[in-house]
């Protein structure tokens, strides 16, 4: 059961780090999937300041002002992706869902050493995709946490242990907000 | 200290010695203003392809374009001379930056090689630390540009 849009980005086995990309205005930001806990409508997730799903809450974020980026308004693609971890959740509004990538861990750019602000807080790297580059949007700052070194070692992936079409276990996305991202996106992400 | 190293050279006769006193200077125009820099300083100029918007806090630092299977930072020369850049096919100047290697988005016009006498080029400091001086290169006196640590100086926290 593979999902549609799903794609991987290897240069040999090892490591990887699977990120959920969206589209923020013009920018395309990934986040390492492992904490997206799943992707709603905008009317499935309401007016209110959290937004609740399966049980859970999620504090709502504007994270396209808290980027610094220009997010377009509500369109027929924008979605709430609901993120977390076992200590904060968060919901935040992205203007497309591109899909699932898996990227190995080597060929993840730190931001280059010019960007000197606030964005390397931000933004822990990047990828070079064929129709786009993604920049890493750094997980604990999504979540309002204090950051940690190395963030994305916590993500990584042996990808030589998983059979083609198997996900990480530690991905417990619910499986319907999967299909419909995925859906979404298989034109955008091949 | 470039002056410096410019007086270690060592002199071979009299060509040596007449090359000892050019120096090769690149003219180049970002929004119609022309500008001088070091060759050194330039590692290639090749088409623009496009950028991609990069949320920044850093000055006139806010975008990436691709090279090769990777990407440099792009320097928005022109934003800070606040110019609006020229119509035409833009070109990708790549420089050696101290951080590594930067792409800036110059007009269409090719850079031209100048070799210039040492007596031709000025080296003061001004208010623009990105600035070095000037440079008579043809009949023009031009502003010479730090591109090795454009925005360096006004960014790196003291």
């Amino acid at each position: 059961m593979g999902l549609r849009g799903h794609k991987t980005v290897m240069a040999s086995s090892g490591l990887a780090v699977r990120f959920l990309v969206a589209l923020i205005g013009p920018t395309y930001v990934a986040f390492p999937s492992h904490w997206v806990r799943g992707i709603v409508t905008p009317a499935e997730g309401g007016q209110e300041r959290l937004v609740t799903w399966a049980n859970a809450s999620y504090e709502r974020t504007d994270l396209a002002r808290r980027l610094k980026s220009q997010a377009e308004d509500v369109t027929v693609e924008t979605r709430i992706v609901l993120y977390a971890n076992e200590q904060r959740s968060r919901s935040f509004a992205v203007d497309k869902v591109v899909g699932l990538i898996d990227v190995e861990r080597a060929l993840i750019q730190p931001l280059p050493a010019q960007f000197r602000g606030g964005e390397r807080e931000r933004l822990l790297g990047l990828f070079v995709e064929a129709s786009y580059i993604a920049l890493i949007a750094n997980p604990f700052w999504v979540l309002e946490l204090p950051s940690r070194t190395n963030v994305l070692d916590v993500f990584a992936i042996r990808v030589s242990e998983r059979r083609p079409g198997e996900f990480d276990s530690r991905l417990r996305l619910p499986s319907g907000a999967l299909e419909e991202a995925s859906a979404m996106s298989a034109g955008s992400a091949r | 200290m470039l002056r410096t190293q410019l007086r270690r050279q060592p002199h071979k006769g009299s060509s040596g010695a007449t090359e000892a006193r050019m120096q090769h200077m690149v003219v180049f125009s970002v929004g119609g203003q022309r500008l001088v820099a070091r060759t050194e300083e330039i590692s290639g100029v090749m088409p623009w392809t496009g950028s991609t918007a990069v949320p920044s806090d850093t000055p006139f630092v806010r975008a990436l374009v691709r090279q090769e299977k990777g990407c440099l930072p792009v320097f928005d020369l022109a934003a800070k001379f606040n110019r609006p850049l020229q119509d035409g096919e833009p070109l990708c100047l790549v420089v050696k930056h101290v951080d590594g290697p930067l792409a800036i988005c110059i007009d269409s016009q090719v850079p031209s090689l100048h070799m210039v006498a040492r007596s031709a080029v000025q080296y003061r400091a001004g208010s623009d630390p990105d600035i070095a001086g000037t440079c008579i290169a043809g009949e023009e006196e031009l502003p010479i540009i730090n591109l090795t640590t454009l925005g360096v100086s006004s960014n790196r926290p003291a």
